[in-house]
């Protein structure tokens, strides 16, 4: 699994980190390309805060080193560090204004008043909330105090920006708009960033790199339409969009199943990894796996199907919707065909390994 | 259609009476304080315009002179304000103090919690007295601990005079009244969002200039609802300034004592008594006022 | 390269080591007199010395043998009873009427009822006196009793209320959905989730009533003192370490209290 090469411009290395009997990190490693922006995907429990934190300097790890643009922060204090960290409750201080806040960091370093005065102003344009410098946080709504989060972070000029679940606390209507204001400034300050989300779709949206993390390691990284077709483990397979994970067989490189479907991996036990929109429903004789419809659930542009094969866990299939038949009735007998066996993964190993 | 009078309404049957939210299980209480608080407290007030003859009222008396004299009389004013410096001090050193053990509460984890937070209440089951009554024992003169330690190891040939003065009642009301401040901080402290201070320090701040920039403006409330309630306690104690301040010590509510109990002038123990509780609560008030002024921003609404 | 710890700026040293010396400073100084007075109570000789120049408990055995430090001990248990109680019988339902209670003025009934924590227990203690002496009542236990319960009312009152507020009213609604009747809900459900807050602000008031002084100069008895008034008057004459012995039994009495707080509700929730 190769998560980096030597020009990345941040890069962590066998990170590790338990907090007494709980390994909380496992020898994470991987790297980030420079101005990219990498997503940390995974559910609750599985370590990505923590990276995140380990990065800021909030958490130490026990062994391991994080090194931006070459150089080994990992001795730093997180006071030292000069990372952007955007909290996922923003963490304005409360007793300061919008513009106080903001210029935090600069008063810190000892800028001059009128230096200092015009950085804001600035910052705050950048996220056009020029006028609001004299309210208070507790005034603002909640997409507001992040853009004064995210102000206050990009207004020291930091090489990497962090951002934990950043738009967990927003409402979903909110969300989308605000997650592709975010895609476009970051990329028009151009700063390398990394997110942590357990929100897929989000991970989708935002990033260049995903990196999918279970218990502590992580388990797939790469562009995120990668990971979606070419998941590499049933995890993955199942975290990422919707699968359907059959059981079977690899063997003289084919999957055993009604439909001719390419193996890549050794002769045993396989999952083959189908997703929903690959499956069509076709009535009559040919190929595919035999079924009754179980359960249909007409969504407006599409229609979902659950189909009863006989194994226990039904197929599920999303087909676009078919204005003229109408949807297909319970307890039709129907094929689950394949559309695009190419599309389709075979995976070494059993359908639950590791769940 | 239904009509109402045809549907069955079910009683409240299924509530208490304690929990079905009205306002009847709370009458005994508030019977039992306008009987035995708010008429004493009315008529400790009327005490003081009256004349009193053997503790009962001679009809007819009433009068602002006995105010007045009081508040013309410049040992009240000085007993007033011996009364408030020294309360005011020791508030601030009791501030001083109690403040790091909040802080370093917060950073404790366990049974050191525990050991901290039996230091801080246990000296507050024990009465104001036995308190009292150990700092006479630390402080007192040739027999007193800290005179036995310093002559035994011949730092100094003489005892020191540490008992009956300002010093003694200055450090036996901070020690007393510790644990006042300490808990409402504490509690404050304990609960705070630590991920502000995690973002100070992000921003580049060092721990300190974050403790002194962040965390402490953070809990200006809990601040000043302490220091309210140690200067109120301090302002009125009279147990210390008595015990350790010695006989000639005094002051206004060491007076209110004396004037009831001593000297039996109960119209002049009203009149200080009142002056007592008036000039408190402007004290209280006064630092409230200033507290919510600086904390402005917990009021801020979108 | 070397990996070091996090390198700390010369001021984060300095304050990190001030903050650690006045914290100890301070801790050392709450346990401190305690801790002498108990280890002055064993001096043998008849005056106080530190460290105490051997053991004895005959301090100890003197008041015991005393009289009316005995009998004073006696009026303070039975004070501190009867406070309790008083305070116990009308506090907890207040409590429920300021926690559950639906009625306009609500938030002014609280302040009510918590007003005697802003009175100092000397102008109670007056107020009580006078108010005494103007319905013709003498100073006496009774009046002790009656205005250490003013005194004291607030403590039970916040103590219950913040057990009461943090339990879920909905347990009383699924109570009722499964049948049971008023009585059987609040027996069954509401009072058993009470009853360790109740015993810890039982202990606290009991301690508070028993070692009250600034309420009890004024309104009790001459002939019959409670133990606090009395060590008053004692320590202004007596220089004896009977004193310590006395207040080393007052500490331990305060400990068993803490000890009843400690495993009801918790130590931690008595900053609220």
């Amino acid at each position: 699994m190769q998560n980096r090469n030597a020009m990345d411009f941040l890069v962590i290395d066998q990170v590790s980190k338990s907090f007494g009997k709980l390994q909380v990190l496992a020898g994470c490693s991987l790297g980030v390309p420079r101005g990219t922006v990498l997503t940390l995907l995974g559910p609750s429990g599985c370590g990505k805060t923590t990276l995140l934190r380990s990065i800021a300097g909030f958490v130490q790890p026990d062994s391991g080193r994080v090194l931006v643009d070459g150089h080994d922060i990992s001795g730093l204090a997180p006071n030292q560090r000069q990372v952007g960290y955007v909290f996922q409750n923003y963490a304005l201080f409360p007793h300061l204004t919008v513009s106080d806040n903001v210029a935090y960091g600069l008063k810190v370093r000892r800028r001059p008043a009128a230096e200092i005065a015009r950085r804001v102003a600035q910052a705050l344009e950048l996220v056009d909330l020029g006028s609001y410098g004299a309210r208070h946080p507790a005034q603002l709504s909640g997409g507001q105090q992040q853009r004064v989060a995210i102000a206050r972070a990009l207004i020291l000029e930091p090489s990497v920006l962090l951002l934990d679940e950043p738009f967990n606390a927003l409402d979903a209507r909110l969300r989308m708009t605000m997650q592709i204001e975010l895609r476009k400034l970051i990329e028009r300050v151009g700063i390398t960033s990394i997110f942590v989300t357990h929100d897929q779709l989000e991970a989708m949206t935002l990033s260049d790199n995903v990196a999918v993390m279970r218990s502590g390691a992580i388990e797939q990284f790469g562009p995120p339409l990668d990971i979606y077709d070419r998941p590499q483990t049933p995890y993955v397979a199942n975290f990422i969009g919707r699968a359907n994970l059959i059981a079977g067989n690899s063997a003289n490189g084919f999957f055993t199943g009604p439909q001719t479907v390419r193996s890549l991996v050794p002769d045993g036990v396989a999952t083959l990894v189908v997703r929903p929109e690959n499956i069509a429903i076709e009535t009559g004789d040919g190929p595919g796996w035999a079924g009754t419809i179980a359960f249909a659930t007409a969504l407006g542009p599409t229609v979902e199907y659950e189909i009863d094969c006989g194994w226990g866990e039904p197929l599920r299939a999303v087909v676009a919707r078919d204005f003229g038949r109408g949807t297909i009735p319970a307890r039709t007998a129907v094929r689950a065909v394949i559309v695009d066996p190419q599309a389709a993964v075979v995976l070494s190993g059993a359908r639950h390994d590791g769940h | 259609m239904v009509t109402e009078t045809t549907a069955l309404r079910p009683r409240n049957r299924w509530l208490h009476p304690l929990t079905s939210g009205g306002l009847a299980p709370a009458l005994p209480a508030v019977l039992y304080l306008v009987v035995f608080m708010v008429l004493p407290i009315g008529t400790l007030l009327l005490f003081g315009f009256v004349n009193i003859e053997r503790g009962r009222i001679v009809s007819d008396s009433f009068t602002l002179q006995p105010m007045i004299a009081a508040l013309n009389d410049p040992l009240v004013g000085r007993l007033m304000w011996r009364s408030f410096w020294v309360a005011a001090v020791s508030t601030l050193l009791t501030l001083v103090l109690a403040y790091p053990v909040a802080y370093v509460y917060g950073e404790l984890r366990g049974i050191w919690r525990t050991v901290v937070l039996v230091a801080i209440i246990s000296p507050l089951l024990t009465s104001a007295l036995v308190r009292a009554y150990a700092w006479l024992v630390i402080l007192g003169g040739r027999r007193g601990i800290v005179n036995q330690a310093l002559l035994s190891t011949g730092i100094i040939d003489e005892p020191l005079r540490l008992l009956n003065t300002d010093l003694a009642v200055l450090i036996g009301m901070t020690q007393i009244h510790l644990p006042f401040m300490i808990l409402p901080l504490l509690a404050v402290l304990a609960e705070r969002d630590k991920r502000l201070e995690e973002a100070s320090l992000n921003l580049g701040a060092s721990r300190t200039r974050t403790f002194f920039k962040v965390t402490v403006p953070m809990s200006m409330p809990a601040i000043t609802a302490g220091l309210a309630l140690v200067f109120a306690v301090s302002y009125t104690n009279f147990i210390v300034p008595q015990l350790l301040g010695g006989g000639s010590y005094s002051t206004l509510a060491v007076q209110v004592y004396e004037q009831t109990i001593v000297v039996l002038d109960w119209t002049r123990g009203a009149v200080l008594a009142t002056l007592l509780l008036g000039t408190c609560f402007l004290f209280v008030f006064l630092i409230v006022s200033v507290g919510a002024r600086l904390t402005r921003w917990t009021e801020a609404r979108p | 390269m070397i990996r070091t710890r996090h390198s700390m700026a010369w001021i984060d040293r300095l304050g990190m080591a001030a903050l650690v010396l006045v914290t100890a400073f301070a801790l050392l100084l709450l346990v401190a007199p305690s801790l002498i007075v108990i280890a002055v109570s064993f001096e043998p000789r008849a005056y106080i010395s530190f460290p105490p120049s051997g053991f004895t408990l005959r301090w100890y055995q003197t008041v015991l043998e005393n009289r009316q430090l005995m009998d004073s001990v006696v009026v303070s248990l039975r004070t501190a009873a009867l406070v309790m109680l008083i305070c116990l019988l009308i506090g907890v339902p207040a409590a429920f009427a300021s926690v559950r209670g639906r009625f306009p003025g609500k938030a002014a009934l609280n302040a009510f009822l918590l007003s005697p924590q802003m009175m100092p227990g000397m102008v109670i203690g007056i107020a009580s006196l006078f108010f005494g002496a103007y319905v013709a009542f003498r100073a006496s236990n009774t009046m002790l009793v009656l205005s250490l319960s003013v005194f004291c009312l607030p403590f039970v009152i916040r103590i219950t209320m913040a057990r009461l507020a943090g339990l879920d009213a909905r347990l009383d609604e699924a109570s009722a959905n499964l049948g049971a009747g008023a009585l059987e809900t609040f027996a069954r459900v509401t009072f058993p989730q009470l009853a360790p807050a109740l015993t810890a602000a039982a202990a606290f008031t009991f301690i508070e009533a028993f070692d009250n002084v600034t309420v009890a100069l004024f309104t009790s008895d001459v002939r019959g003192r409670p133990l606090p008034v009395e060590l008053y008057y004692l320590v202004q004459f007596d220089s004896s370490p009977v004193i310590a012995a006395i207040s080393s039994l007052e500490i331990m009495l305060s400990f068993l209290v803490l000890l009843v707080i400690a495993r009801t509700v918790g130590l931690d929730r008595l900053g609220r």
